[in-house]
C-alpha cells in the first residue's frame, strides 16, 4: 500500500520557486531518509505536506492514503494521521503543554470515532510516553516549548508523535542539536513507531541518526528536486563525498 | 449635533436641576464656576492630542439630563455581584451611594460616608475633601462632574489599618432610561494602611446612558494598595472616567485594570508619584469587539527620587471594536535613579478592528532607567500553524492563542476567586469558549 505518493511538485514561496518538481512515493511500513544541503527545499517539502501557509503550489500533486492531500485544510491532515515534527518548534507562551497533548489526541480520537480519553486516562498515557523520552516531568505544564533547551523541543515533538501515533510521520532535522544519549532516545521513540501500516520521513543531514533508525531508502533532494536515490549506502556515500559529486541544479538528472 | 448644542444641553440640564443640590451658597458658586469653565473651553474633542481616537459623537448623542433616580432592591443586583462574599459593598447607582443596598460595617479602620449627606451636614469639610479640577483638557470631564457634584462616596482608612477582606465598590448604571450621571469618589489611604479595593461596573438596563466619574485617591507615605478595576456594563452604556491618585513616600499602588463591557469607555488615570521611592505596577487588559470602543490614557508623573513604574497593557480588538491605547510618563529632574517600563501589547484579531497605541516618555533627568514598547499585530502565524498541524481546530487554536496573549495580567489578579471570574469572562468572549474552557 502506497501512504505517500507526491508527482512533479513545484512549490513557491513569495517569488521564489523553491521545489522545482518533486516526485516522491513512500510505502507502507517504510522509513525513508531525505538529505540534501542547506536551502535545497527540505522544509518546505515537510511543509508543504503538512499544510504551512505562505507555500504556494504551482503544479503537482500529493496523495495521502489514496486522497488529494493539497486540498485538506492542515488540521484535516493532522487528523488523517500525518504528523510533523517541526526542525524549529515554535514556543508558544501561555498554552500549557499538556493540554495541547490533550487536545491534540482527542481531536484525533474524536475524527477517528473513539470516545475522548478522561483527564485520569490521559495522564497515565502521558506518563508512561514521557519516561519512554526520558523527559523531565515539569516540561508537561510549563507553556508549550517555552524556554525548551534545543534538545527539550525535539524531544517534546518525538513525545507527541508518540502519543498521536501517526500513518505518516515527517520528522524535520528532529536529530539535529541532540546529544548521543537524546539521540538514542529520539531513535527509539521512531523505531517504536515502525510499524507495516505506518511510514516515516526522516529529513536529516546526519549519517549518525541512520545509524538508530535504518532507512529502506535515501533521496538527496537539491535545487528543489530529488536528484538522486538509493539504499542507506547513498547516505554512507554522502557521509564520505558529501554534495558536490552529486552535480545538482535545475539541470541534474 | 454642533458642539454647540451639547453646550446648551448641558447648561440647561445645570440650570434645571442645580437649585436642589446640597451644600448651600458656597457649594452653589463652586458649581456655577465649574460649569462656566467647562462651558468657556468646551469638552475635549479630536483636536485634543490625547483625545484623538475617541468618538466623541457617542457621547454628544447622549441626553444630558440627569438620570433619573430608580429605587433599586438587592435581589436586582444578586446577578451580576462577583464572587466576593466576604467583601464589605458599597453601592452607587447611577452615582448616587445607596446606604440600603451597602454595608453598614466597610471593615476595621475603614470609615465610609455619602458624599450627598456630607454636602448637607458639612459642605465646608466637603469642599475641602473633593480635588477641585483644573483647566487642562485631560480634566475637563472631572470639572463637568464638579458642576453638577450631588452624589458619590468617602472613604477614609486608618494609618496602618488592614481590613482582612477587600472593599467591594460597585458602580451600577441602572440604564432604566437615556440620562447622565455624575459621581464623586474620594478615598484616602493612611500611612502604613493596606488596602485591596474592587471597583465593579455593571449596566442593569439597556437604555443609552452616560456615566461620568471623577475619582481621587490619596496613598500616605508607606501604604500599599491593591485596586482591581472591572468594566462590565452592557452593550449600550457610555462611560468616562478620570482618576487622580498621588503616592507618597514608599507607597506602592498596583492596579489591575480591565474593560470587558461597555458600547464605550474613555479611562483617564493621572498618577502622580510624589514621594521617594513609591511605585506603582499597573496591569490592563481591554476586549473590544462588535462596535465597543475603550480608550485607555494614563499619565504617570515621577517626582519623587527612586520611583518606579511598570506598566503592562495589552489590547484585543475584533469585529469593528477600536481600542487606545495611550501612556505617558513623565520623569521630572527631582526623580533622580526613577526607573520605569512600560508595554503595550495589542492584538487585531479581524480587519476592520482598529487599535492605537501611543507610549510617551518624557525624561527630564540623566539618572534614569526607562524601557517602552508598543506592538499590534495579529496572530503568529507559525503558531497557529503549529496548533492546526497537532490537529486543533482553527476557531480553538485563534481562541487559544489569543487567551494566551492576555494570560498574564488576568493571572497577576491578587484574589483568586475573582481572577477565575475575570478569566470566564474574557474566555466567554472568545469563540468557542467551551473547548477553550476545557483547557484551563
Ligand atoms: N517565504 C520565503 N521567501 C523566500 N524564500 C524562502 C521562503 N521560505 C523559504 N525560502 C527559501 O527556500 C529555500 C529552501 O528552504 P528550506 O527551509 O526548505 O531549506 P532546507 O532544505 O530545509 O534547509 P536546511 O537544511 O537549512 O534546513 C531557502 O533558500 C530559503 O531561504
Ligand atoms: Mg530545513
Amino acid at each position: 500500500m502506497m501512504i505517500l505518493s507526491v508527482r512533479d511538485l513545484r512549490v513557491r514561496a513569495g517569488e521564489h520557486l523553491i521545489l522545482d518538481g518533486v516526485t516522491l512515493d513512500v510505502d507502507a511500513g517504510a522509513v525513508c531518509a531525505i538529505m540534501g544541503p542547506n536551502g535545497s527545499g527540505k522544509s518546505t517539502l515537510t511543509g508543504v505536506l503538512a499544510g504551512r501557509p505562505g507555500l504556494e503550489v504551482i503544479s503537482g500533486t500529493a496523495t495521502y492514503l489514496g486522497r488529494d492531500l493539497l486540498a485538506m485544510p492542515a488540521e484535516e491532515r493532522a487528523r488523517q494521521g500525518l504528523f510533523l515534527a517541526f526542525q524549529y518548534p515554535v514556543e508558544i507562551p501561555g498554552v500549557n503543554n499538556v493540554y495541547l497533548l490533550k487536545a491534540s489526541l482527542n481531536a484525533l480520537r474524536k475524527h477517528r470515532g473513539e470516545p475522548e480519553l478522561d483527564a485520569f486516562e490521559f495522564l497515565n498515557l502521558v506518563r508512561a510516553k514521557i519516561r519512554q523520552m526520558q523527559m523531565d516531568e515539569s516540561l508537561l505544564n510549563r507553556g508549550v516549548n517555552e524556554g525548551f533547551s534545543g534538545g527539550e523541543k525535539k524531544r517534546n515533538e518525538i513525545l507527541q508523535m508518540s502519543l498521536l501515533e501517526p500513518t505518516l510521520a515527517l520528522l524535520d532535522e528532529t536529530d539535529s542539536g541532540l546529544d548521543i544519549d537524546a539521540l538514542k532516545v529520539v531513535a527509539d521513540g521512531v523505531n517504536a513507531l515502525r510499524s507495516p501500516n505506518r511510514a516515516i520521513v526522516m529529513v536529516t543531514h546526519y549519517q549518525r541518526l541512520l545509524d538508530y533508525v535504518v532507512p529502506d531508502q535515501v533521496h538527496v533532494l537539491a535545487g528543489g528536486r530529488i536528484v538522486r536515490s538509493g539504499g542507506r549506502e547513498l547516505a554512507l556515500e554522502l557521509e564520505r563525498r558529501g554534495y558536490d559529486w552529486l552535480r545538482f541544479g535545475p539541470t541534474a538528472a | 449635533m454642533s458642539a454647540e448644542t451639547v453646550m446648551q444641553r448641558i447648561a440647561a440640564s445645570h440650570a434645571g436641576q442645580t437649585a436642589q443640590l446640597a451644600g448651600g451658597a458656597a457649594w452653589a458658586r463652586r458649581r456655577e464656576l465649574a460649569l462656566a469653565r467647562v462651558l468657556g473651553h468646551g469638552l475635549p474633542d479630536r483636536r485634543n492630542e490625547n483625545w484623538k481616537y475617541l468618538d466623541h459623537a457617542k457621547i454628544a448623542e447622549r441626553a444630558f439630563d440627569p438620570a433619573p433616580r430608580v429605587t433599586l432592591t438587592a435581589d436586582r443586583l444578586a446577578p451580576c455581584l462577583l464572587p466576593l462574599a466576604a467583601a464589605p459593598r458599597l453601592v452607587l447607582v447611577d452615582g448616587h451611594f445607596e446606604p440600603l443596598l451597602s454595608d453598614a460595617d466597610a471593615g476595621a479602620g475603614v470609615a465610609v460616608q455619602d458624599l450627598a449627606t456630607l454636602l448637607s451636614t458639612d459642605p465646608a469639610c466637603a469642599m475641602r475633601l473633593l480635588r477641585e479640577p483644573g483647566d487642562d483638557a485631560d480634566d475637563r470631564y472631572a470639572l463637568l462632574a464638579d458642576a453638577f457634584a450631588a452624589g458619590g462616596v468617602v472613604i477614609r482608612v486608618d494609618a496602618s489599618a488592614a481590613p482582612p477582606e477587600p472593599l467591594y465598590m460597585l458602580h451600577v448604571s441602572s440604564g432604566s432610561l437615556p440620562g447622565t450621571s455624575h459621581a464623586r469618589v474620594v478615598i484616602e489611604v493612611g500611612a502604613g494602611a493596606k488596602l485591596r479595593l474592587v471597583e465593579h461596573f455593571v449596566a442593569l438596563g439597556d437604555a443609552p446612558a452616560f456615566s461620568n466619574l471623577a475619582a481621587e485617591m490619596q496613598i500616605a507615605a508607606g501604604a500599599t494598595v491593591e485596586h482591581i478595576r472591572l468594566h462590565q456594563a452592557g452593550t449600550q452604556s457610555a462611560q468616562l472616567e478620570t482618576w487622580f491618585v498621588e503616592q507618597q513616600a514608599d507607597s506602592s499602588y498596583s492596579q489591575h485594570f480591565f474593560a470587558l463591557g461597555g458600547r464605550l469607555l474613555r479611562s483617564n488615570l493621572n498618577l502622580s508619584l510624589a514621594g521617594s521611592r513609591a511605585q506603582c505596577r499597573l496591569a490592563g487588559l481591554f476586549m473590544v469587539d462588535g462596535e465597543r470602543q475603550a480608550d485607555l490614557y494614563t499619565q504617570i508623573a515621577h517626582h519623587g527620587a527612586a520611583t518606579r513604574t511598570s506598566q503592562n497593557f495589552r489590547g484585543i480588538a475584533s469585529e469593528r471594536g477600536r481600542g487606545a491605547f495611550n501612556g505617558r510618563i513623565i520623569v521630572h529632574p527631582a526623580a533622580r535613579g526613577a526607573d520605569a517600563s512600560q508595554s503595550s501589547r495589542n492584538l487585531l484579531l479581524t480587519p476592520l478592528a482598529e487599535i492605537n497605541a501611543r507610549p510617551q516618555l518624557e525624561i527630564h533627568t540623566d539618572d534614569v532607567k526607562c524601557r517602552h514598547g508598543a506592538t499590534i499585530g495579529t496572530l503568529d502565524p507559525a503558531q497557529l500553524f503549529y496548533l492546526l498541524a497537532r490537529g486543533l481546530d482553527p476557531a480553538v487554536a485563534q481562541s487559544l492563542l489569543t487567551f494566551a496573549f492576555c494570560e498574564d495580567v488576568i493571572t497577576g489578579v491578587p484574589l483568586p476567586e475573582l481572577r477565575r471570574t475575570i478569566e470566564e469572562l474574557v474566555v466567554g468572549r472568545l469563540p468557542d469558549r467551551d473547548v477553550i474552557r476545557s483547557f484551563r
